[in-house]
């Protein structure tokens, strides 16, 4: 199984580790201190030993006014080692293997690390003066002592271990606690995270609701999270909606050409006939297949329009057009279906444009839109067609004095299928593709179409479509050729 | 029997309309469903072929409404929707049948005609009086195993009749049922047809099938055994 990367486990040992670290801190300066102290109360210990030891040297009483050690009451560290001398060297007394040490005198007692028989020892050099019968004439006889006492250092050691081992214990308990505390907190903490992966995973194709959990949307972290998933779902399920209508209405248009189509067939079989009544309905078959190819093909050219562009760096330079042409040639295919209405074109062409549009798509796009616009008008009316050129965008308008389109259904008009009627009522002919083409045409090649009512009555068609600068021209005109 | 067919599809109404008349039956034809509600309201229908998707008024409405106004005709539904919901849905409004498109024309037709016989309590497509046979598949008549030749309208008299037996059926429910409006018509024609049939049906050593009432109607003798 995979391994996660666990937030609340990174956490956790983080957070921990910090702790280790500022607790191993404390514990380090807690016990250099409390050496300090007990190394203090040692040396005072010591200090105190030695002085005892220097108040033992008393008068020997004897006539040379030496002097000797009486240890009669004295306590002494467990394994001190001492020696006590006096001013000639003479050994007063001493216990233990005295190790070598400068006894030079100075006025200030002397403390010594040494390590006797393995054992770390601390020593303290003490030089002291003992004046034997003070109250004699001559002052008494001064003997000057040194007095060398040390016991075993461990004992300090394990005094401050003593102190430290109370702050180790406590730590360890704390880190615990803490461990434990944090996991549970950051799982409560997180709870908004499952909350909404929850939710999330109860959408699906058929329930896109999503709502994300309050407890997701309160959280400053989470919200731009279940934000965002709240918009994606929301654009994902149009488009899911939009796809589903699309397909649906595709298969009634499709449905319907194909009952056409095979009951004309079937009504010719349905007994023997005539050679005319034959001939008859199979014209009117063709008629019937042809409308179901029709639709077929448009559906298929409203598909590879809403493909998305091949990317620019192809190498295939993208195919142009000169609007004008376009425009002039058609206005020239449609002169016979207008003079059926006794409709006149007018169109005003005040400069060319190149457009980012194959030929044949800007044919599709405004054939679509001047029959559209035929269709639409009265007899004897005027279909007007004007081309700009404003800065970068070239403007095509067709204008129609029709009756203009119905204020609800301006919204659907560019949808496939869509009719201004609830029944597709195929009357007026067309599949009702041809402005979800017009649109696509358009957008695929960064420009707009947008249909309104003009001032003067009819409908007002604007296409807007990006102008090819004229430094590309040559290049483009080159690769038509080359076509 | 008159059919009445409530499609907005021009060319497919046109293909049903010729089917449906081909085989014997009366057809009216509303384009929208504004229309198709007024012609049904009417109640001289034996059956309705009922589109879904109608401009003016919904295949839906127009069902509900009918339903509403305790017309009991029976209605088979056109549709291109799939899905079980929307059929159910059309058979609890009061749907009878349904065939979704693309549907084979011969299955539309048989359903229809198999709708006006439920309809009228009948459950087999050969129907007997008495020793008169009449095949609706077919459309042939035989009186004591032989064949007996009628014109269509003659047929459709006697297959109206056989459907409503031992009722008086006025000369104004037969016009009602057996023409459509593209049919001119007159009260004389259907005396000369009906005085035609009753002839053809009278063969020597058998009792008269028809009887006719004067100023009410006419009148089918003898149990109809389906």
């Amino acid at each position: 199984m995979k391994r996660f990367h666990s937030i609340t486990r990174r956490l956790v040992v983080s957070v921990l580790l910090l702790e280790l670290l500022a607790a191993m801190a404390l514990i380090s300066a807690i016990t250099l201190h409390e050496r300090r102290i007990q190394l203090k109360a040692f040396d005072a210990t010591l200090m105190g030993t030695a002085q005892s030891l220097m108040g033992a040297v008393q008068d020997a009483e004897d006539q040379d006014d030496n002097v000797m050690l009486d240890m009669r009451g004295l306590q002494l560290g467990k394994d001190a080692i001492y020696r006590v001398e006096d001013e000639h060297g003479r050994v007063l007394g001493s216990a233990g293997s005295v190790p070598v040490l400068e006894t030079a005198f100075s006025p200030e007692p002397i403390f010594r690390n040494v390590r006797v028989t393995d054992r770390s020892y601390r020593f303290v050099v003490l030089h002291g003066t003992r004046v034997i019968d003070p109250g004699m004439p001559n002052g008494g006889v001064q003997h000057e002592i040194t007095i060398l006492y040390g016991t075993p250092v461990g004992r300090v050691w394990h005094e401050v271990f003593d102190a430290i081992r109370f702050f180790v214990i406590v730590t360890l308990v704390l880190l615990g606690v803490t461990a434990i505390a944090m996991a549970w907190m950051i799982r409560r903490g997180l709870s908004p995270i499952h909350e909404l992966a929850r939710a999330a995973n109860l959408i699906n194709s058929s329930d896109w609701d999503f709502d994300s959990p309050p407890g997701a949307k309160t959280t400053a972290e989470l919200a731009p999270l279940a934000m965002a998933l709240e918009a994606a779902l929301a654009r994902l399920k149009r488009s899911f909606q939009q796809q589903r209508r699309f397909t649906s209405d595709a298969a009634h248009e499709l449905k319907t050409d194909v009952a056409i189509v095979k009951s004309s067939l079937q009504l010719l079989s349905m007994r023997r006939r005539t050679v005319e009544e034959y001939s008859r309905g199979l014209s009117l078959s063709l008629n019937d297949f042809t409308r179901l190819e029709m639709t077929v093909e448009k559906m298929l050219t409203l598909a590879r329009l809403e493909q998305p562009v091949e990317s620019v760096g192809s190498g295939i330079a993208s195919p142009s057009c000169s609007l004008q042409d376009v425009v002039e040639e058609l206005v020239y295919q449609s002169k016979p279906l207008a003079e059926l209405k006794a409709i006149s074109l007018c169109t005003r062409a005040s400069s060319d444009a190149r457009v980012p549009v194959g030929r044949s798509d800007a044919l599709l796009l405004c054939s679509n839109l001047l029959s559209n616009a035929i269709q639409h008008s009265p007899h004897e009316g005027t279909v007007w067609i004007a081309l700009a050129v404003d800065g970068q965008m070239a403007q095509l308008t067709i204008r129609d004095q029709g009756d203009g389109i119905a204020e609800e259904d301006r919204p659907y008009l560019f949808e496939p299928f869509y009719r201004g009627d609830p029944s597709r009522s195929r009357k007026s002919g067309g599949t009702g593709l041809g402005l979800s083409i017009c649109k696509a045409i358009c957008e695929r090649a960064g420009g707009s179409i947008e249909i309104m009512n003009s001032s003067a009555g009819g409908a007002l068609v604007t296409v807007m479509l990006p102008a090819l600068q004229s430094s590309e021209e040559p290049a483009t005109t080159a690769s038509l050729k080359a076509k | 029997m008159r059919v009445l067919l409530i499609e907005d599809e021009q060319r497919l109404a046109e293909n049903i309309v010729a089917a449906l008349r081909e085989t014997g039956l009366a057809v009216d034809h509303a384009a929208d469903g504004e229309t198709g509600s007024d012609f049904a309201e009417q109640d001289v229908y034996d059956a309705i072929v009922l589109d879904l998707m109608l401009p003016g008024k919904s295949g839906q409405k127009v069902l509900r409404d009918l339903r509403q106004a305790r017309h009991h005709t029976p209605v088979l539904i056109l549709t291109a929707q799939v899905g079980k919901e929307s059929i159910i849905e059309l058979l609890n409004a009061g749907a009878d049948d349904y065939v979704s498109k693309p549907f084979d024309l011969g299955e539309l037709l048989a359903r229809v005609k198999a709708l006006i016989r439920r309809a009228k309590g009948v459950s087999t497509p050969v129907l007997t009086v008495s020793d008169v046979e009449l095949n609706t598949i077919h459309q042939t008549v035989s009186r004591g195993g032989r064949a007996v030749d009628l014109s269509p309208t003659e047929y459709r008299i006697l297959e109206y009749l056989i459907h409503r037996p031992r009722a008086i059926v006025s000369k104004q429910e037969l016009l009602e049922h057996l023409y459509d409006f593209d049919w001119e018509h007159h009260s004389n024609v259907i005396e000369a047809h009906v005085s035609n049939l009753r002839r053809k049906l009278n063969i020597s050593g058998t009792e008269p099938l028809i009887e006719t009432l004067r100023h009410r109607g006419y009148r089918l003798q003898g149990e109809v055994v389906a």
